[in-house]
Order: C-alpha cells, then sequence, then structure tokens
C-alpha cells in the first residue's frame, strides 16, 4: 500500500509493521475519514453555491488580463516594501546583536532592551505610530516609509535574537583561540565568529522574509498599494469581494509557501537548523 | 499631550484596551492549545486523508497574513451567510493562525524524541495508546515550553488585529489609534500600549522560562 520512506519519520515510527487486521481497520477508517473530507469540501461547495458566490460574473474578472496586470503591479509593491524592510531589518539587526554581545554595559542594556521592545509589540502598533506621529510632527513621510520602516523594526527585533543564536552556536574554543593568538575582541568578532554565525543562520534569515511579506498586508492603514490594497480597489469597482479575498489569500499562502520551503532547503543542504 | 493629562483623559480606554487583550489572548491560547492538539492528533494518525488535512491546515494558516484571514472571516464568511461578531471575528483568526503554528511545535516536540525509545517502549509490551500516553506525551509536551511561551506570546501580539475591525471595548492597538484621531497622542500615546504589550510579553517570557527550566529534558 505504502512504500517504505527512506528516512523513518516520528510519525511512522509510532505504529508497528500492521497485521492483515489492523491493515483492514486502517483501510476503513482512512475511507471513513476520506468520505467525512469529501463531504466537508462539499458542504463548503454547496454553501458558495446556495449564496450565489459561484456565479460567473464573480470569477469571470480573473480571466481578464488588466486585473492581473493591477494586481501584479500590486505585488510588486508588495514585493518592493519586503524587500528594502528585509535589507534594512538585516542591518538593524547585526547592529542590535552587535551593540548586545559588545561587552559594553551601557551599551548591550540599551541593544537588550530596543531588541525585547521590538519583539513584544505588535508591528501594526509601529505601523500605527509611523502613520500618526511624523504628521504630528509636521514631517511628510511618503507612505512608502509608513509601512517599510515599521515592518523593518519589527523584524530588526527578531533577526537580532536570530543573528544572537547564530553567534551562540559559534563554539567557544574558537573564541578562545583567536583570542590567545592575539586577535582583538573585534577582530575575533569580524574574522571568525560572523562568518560563522551568519552562515548558520542563513535559512532563518529567509524563513523571517514570510512574517515580512505578511506584515506588509496592512499597506491600507497607510493607503500604499500593495497587493492587498490593489485587491480592495478591485473589489470596490467589480463587487466581487468573497472570489477577490480568496485569491489573495491563495496568492500570498504560495508565495510564503515558497519562501518557507526555500528555507527548508537552504537548511537541508547546509545543515544549519531553522531558527524561530 | 502630557502623561498626565492623557492618562486622566484616557486613562479608562487604555486599560479597557489592556484588558481586552488580555482577555482575548487568554481566550484564544486555550482554543489554540485544544485545536493545535486535535490537528497534531490529525497528522501523526494512520489514515491518510486525515493526514493531508492536517498538513494542509498548517500550510494554509502558516502562510496567510493575519489581516487577509481577518477580512476573510469578517467580511468575506457574512456573504457566505457566517455572521459572526467583531469579537469572535478576531479570536477565531488568532485560533487559526495560532493552532498551526502551535501544532508544528507539537510535532517537532514529538520530533526530539528518539525513534529507539518507542521500539524500546514496545518490545517491553507496551500498547499504542500506552507508547503515547506514557512515552510520547510526556516527552512531547515538556519539551515544547519554550516553543509554546512564544507562540502565547505571538497570540498576543496577533490580537493587535482587532484594531482593524469596530471592536467594542477596543484592544491596546485600537485605542491608540482611537486616541490618535481625536488628539495629538504624540509619541507618548503609543508608548503606554506598547509597554502594555512589551512588559506582558516579559512576564509571560519570564514565566515560561522559569517553567521551561524546571521540566525541560537534559539530553
Amino acid at each position: 500500500m505504502s512504500s517504505p520512506t527512506p528516512t523513518l519519520s516520528m510519525r511512522d515510527a509510532l505504529y508497528e509493521t500492521p497485521g492483515p487486521r489492523t491493515r483492514r481497520r486502517v483501510r476503513i477508517g482512512t475511507a471513513i475519514t476520506a468520505v467525512v473530507v469529501l463531504l466537508g469540501i462539499a458542504a463548503v461547495v454547496r454553501q458558495f453555491y446556495v449564496t450565489g458566490q459561484l456565479a460567473p460574473r464573480y470569477w469571470s474578472l480573473f480571466l481578464q488580463w488588466t486585473t492581473w496586470r493591477f494586481l501584479g503591479q500590486g505585488l510588486l509593491g508588495t514585493v518592493s516594501v519586503a524587500l528594502t524592510a528585509g535589507a534594512i531589518s538585516l542591518v538593524l539587526g547585526l547592529l542590535l546583536m552587535l551593540g548586545r554581545t559588545s561587552g559594553v554595559r551601557p551599551l548591550a542594556a540599551l541593544c537588550r532592551v530596543v531588541t525585547d521592545f521590538f519583539r513584544g509589540v505588535p508591528s501594526l502598533l509601529l505601523i500605527y505610530f509611523l502613520f500618526f506621529v511624523p504628521a504630528q510632527l509636521g514631517v511628510k513621510m511618503p507612505p512608502f516609509w509608513m509601512l517599510t520602516l515599521p515592518v523593518a523594526l519589527a523584524a530588526a527585533g527578531v533577526l537580532a535574537e536570530v543573528f544572537r543564536a547564530g553567534v551562540n552556536a559559534v563554539p567557544k574554543g574558537q573564541v578562545e583561540a583567536a583570542l590567545s593568538i592575539g586577535l582583538s575582541p573585534a577582530q575575533t568578532m569580524r574574522k571568525i565568529v560572523l562568518p560563522q554565525a551568519v552562515r548558520y543562520v542563513i535559512p532563518s534569515l529567509i524563513a523571517q522574509l514570510v512574517v515580512v511579506v505578511k506584515d506588509t498586508t496592512v499597506a491600507y492603514v497607510v493607503s500604499f498599494p500593495d497587493l492587498m490594497q490593489n485587491a480592495r480597489v478591485l473589489i470596490t469597482s467589480y463587487d466581487a469581494l468573497v472570489s477577490m479575498y480568496l485569491v489573495i489569500a491563495l496568492v500570498y499562502i504560495l508565495i510564503n509557501f515558497a519562501i518557507n520551503k526555500a528555507a527548508v532547503y537552504v537548511s537541508r543542504r547546509t545543515g544549519a537548523k531553522i531558527i524561530r | 499631550m502630557g502623561l498626565s493629562e492623557l492618562l486622566s483623559t484616557y486613562g479608562d480606554k487604555y486599560l479597557q484596551g489592556l484588558l481586552a487583550t488580555w482577555s482575548m489572548t487568554a481566550v484564544s491560547f486555550v482554543f489554540v492549545m485544544a485545536l493545535a492538539v486535535l490537528v497534531t492528533v490529525a497528522r501523526v494518525s494512520p489514515y491518510g486523508p486525515l493526514r493531508l488535512v492536517g498538513d494542509l491546515y498548517v500550510q494554509v494558516f502558516r502562510n496567510i497574513p493575519g489581516v487577509a484571514l481577518l477580512i476573510i472571516i469578517a467580511y468575506a464568511l457574512p456573504e457566505l451567510r457566517i455572521v459572526l461578531d467583531w469579537r469572535t471575528c478576531v479570536i477565531v483568526t488568532t485560533v487559526l493562525l495560532g493552532s498551526a503554528f502551535g501544532s508544528e511545535n507539537f510535532m517537532s516536540g514529538i520530533n526530539t524524541i528518539s525513534v529507539g525509545q518507542i521500539e524500546a517502549a514496545r518490545s517491553i509490551g507496551l500498547s499504542f495508546t500506552q507508547i503515547v500516553r506514557k512515552i510520547v506525551i510526556p516527552q512531547a509536551l515538556r519539551t515544547t515550553v519554550l516553543p509554546m511561551t512564544n507562540l502565547l506570546i505571538a497570540v498576543m501580539l496577533t490580537t493587535a488585529l482587532g484594531s482593524q475591525v469596530p471592536l467594542n471595548p477596543q484592544e491596546l492597538t485600537g485605542v491608540v489609534s482611537y486616541v490618535n484621531t481625536r488628539a495629538t497622542g504624540g509619541v507618548l500615546a503609543f508608548l503606554v500600549s506598547a509597554l502594555g504589550y512589551a512588559l506582558s510579553a516579559l512576564a509571560i517570557s519570564f514565566v515560561g522560562n522559569r517553567l521551561d527550566k524546571r521540566v525541560r529534558i537534559l539530553r
């Protein structure tokens, strides 16, 4: 029935090699659950049908090239915000980590507070902050930065911890060896620890991009034209709320799924664990 | 606006906001844990379709942005004649998102147990339910204390989505946008809410770390 998998996962190890009776029971169980799942899907489709949501006028807009072009423009906005925020958070996260591990007491304490703060505050709150406060102080900020900065700050807090885990993963003996051959602490960090730590956290950094992409979804708060905001525009012009939100959600899910898969792939190849 | 003025005008709002955030977090987390257990059971069950649904569930809710899910639940479901009140919408969103991550935590907790232990248990004659009850669950629970602590904090931060729907009472993030649309709250208005979150997170991780130290399995 099932072919033996090369790596025995815990899922499978839990079960003994089934005898004839258990095999029959599993077959019956599989059939029952399959029916239940199919019934569930049928119920969902039925609800769509009964409420008229399957009507072609809700779905035909996805056959038009202009729809996808407009959504594509939004996606471009999402990608540019995500990549910019990602780049900023990399630098900030690294700086926060370096400050925290610098050994200079006041600096370390400050970096620790800043890291914990950005990790412990919802990104939405930070977005509202950049939406309201600069304007109140008379600073005019483009929507792009009202979105990118808070997303970057929230990610920087997390990345600082990821980097720190990477630094901690470098064996202590190497630091001692480096110091004993006369390298300064700064040189040790730059030449011995960081190169290894960064390599170690690369899969985690990729995985963290998912969080950044998710955080950009509230772009409509600052009315920046990202994928979600453009979808909302299309909804008002086509009056196709359910279909549009479902399609958009699927697009986001696929993007993030791909990023996660990439992270797992790199993690498998390098043998470095994904830290969350 | 100074701190005293801010607190005398909006102090009640902030307090209600903090309590709303806490209560939504607590309610959500209970359901997150329950659903995470169910999903994990489905994923390790011997039935193919159930495993598939469990895996799909996790992939969908791990990868969907919170706002997208909230909008679907709050605005798309009514068109399918499923109407929930605003607070329930936020909680359902949080629970769906959180339980996917919770199930991932449980799965990696289960995976830290070595296959040899299961083989050993089987060879001394333990039944399947005994293996699950006495070997797998206790160890999986003990290794997931720290990830679940982080999940609880994440659940709290996710309830900030409540600011996107008209909640009453509003939660901490909603309060800030409420204050700022009425007055020039400035940095301070945000700091009050932010401290509410950050200090709660600090308290949660303090307790979680203490608990983890007591129950962690040293390997």
